[in-house]
């Protein structure tokens, strides 16, 4: 089986925050639905959101979704990683 | 004074090398992962680099011209050094092996605070003839700029996108820029000289293109999905 690479903490907020805005169309966001996205375990996933609810990233009312400062996050962290795929640089 | 134009293309050379730091900071800022600050080392490096050629073109009876012509040498050999070393610590592979670039980047910088002392203190060790050495230098930048072509053509190769072929192009431009450069240093031929400042900014030029097409150009707010 093909070892998958070590994420950083940085790449995995991207991802975070990445599938969250894809989902913000549902009525209501699964947890175990974006665990299986992103593939991370529950109780780590569950820190990781609390992480970015306390970082003002990401709200839970009404529904999980991002913060005007999510987008904003989520919004650099995407033209960083074109900038990178550009430059040549390898970040997965 | 040398011709003016050379020291104008000296001086646009080094702000833009400096303006491309900022951009080339990013990635370090943004990842957090500290192979990536040889970017923005390698291109503030170059930028000092021609910043001290352009004083020694400026100040042809200046008292530290050969000191200043040494420094030029040397830092621009760091730049492309810091860059080569940047890219080959950006594979995959090298994910976990932070140490390694943490023991080549302090070697890097070891290098290149004892070249800058050995410069200033040639009585203890006598330099060598600048003309041979530059020789040499250009020769070991034409190698990191090779490395690093190859390794951007080989990741727009893996996966071709129109907006991935740019750099290695500019990379392409400022290697043969420096290749024209030792043409120039065996032969003084006035238009390689030339021409090696004229590849330099097209090279230049076109990572700046790059980057501001990526920062300010391609800018869009993330659209919430069927929003």
């Amino acid at each position: 089986m093909k070892k998958l690479p070590r994420r950083d903490k940085l790449k995995i907020y991207g991802d975070l925050l990445s599938i969250l805005n894809s989902e913000a169309r549902r009525e209501k966001i699964v947890l175990t639905r974006i665990q299986l996205r992103i593939n991370v375990p529950f109780d780590r996933l569950k820190i990781y959101v609390a992480e970015l609810k306390e970082l003002g990233l990401i709200q839970d009312e009404p529904s999980l979704k991002l913060t005007e400062k999510g987008k904003q996050y989520l919004r650099e962290y995407e033209t960083v990683l074109d900038f990178m795929k550009r430059m040549g640089l390898t970040y997965q | 004074m040398d011709n003016p134009a050379l020291i104008v293309a000296e001086v646009v050379s080094a702000i833009l090398c400096f303006i491309l730091v900022r951009f080339m900071m990013k990635p370090y800022r943004y990842m957090g992962e500290s192979r990536y600050i040889g970017l923005p080392l390698g291109f503030a490096f170059l930028g000092v680099s021609y910043i001290f050629l352009g004083l020694a073109m400026f100040f042809e009876s200046f008292l530290f011209v050969e000191e200043m012509k040494w420094m030029q040498l040397f830092t621009q050999a760091y730049a492309f050094a810091f860059l080569a070393v940047t890219y080959y610590f950006s594979k995959r592979e090298f994910e976990r092996r932070r140490l390694w670039w943490e023991i080549t980047f302090a070697g890097l910088v070891f290098a290149a605070v004892v070249s800058y002392i050995l410069v200033f203190e040639p009585p203890m060790f006598g330099l060598p003839s600048y003309k041979t050495v530059d020789e040499y230098f250009r020769l070991f930048n034409i190698i990191c700029l090779a490395y690093i072509t190859v390794h951007t053509l080989r990741s727009h190769a893996a996966r071709p996108d129109s907006k991935t072929i740019w750099i290695p192009l500019s990379y392409l431009l400022l290697g043969f820029g420096q290749y024209s450069s030792l043409i120039w240093s065996l032969d003084s031929s006035f238009s390689a000289f030339v021409g090696a400042h004229f590849l330099r900014l097209a090279g230049l030029l076109v990572f700046l293109f790059v980057s501001y097409q990526t920062f300010y150009s391609s800018r869009e707010t993330p659209q919430e999905e069927g929003s």
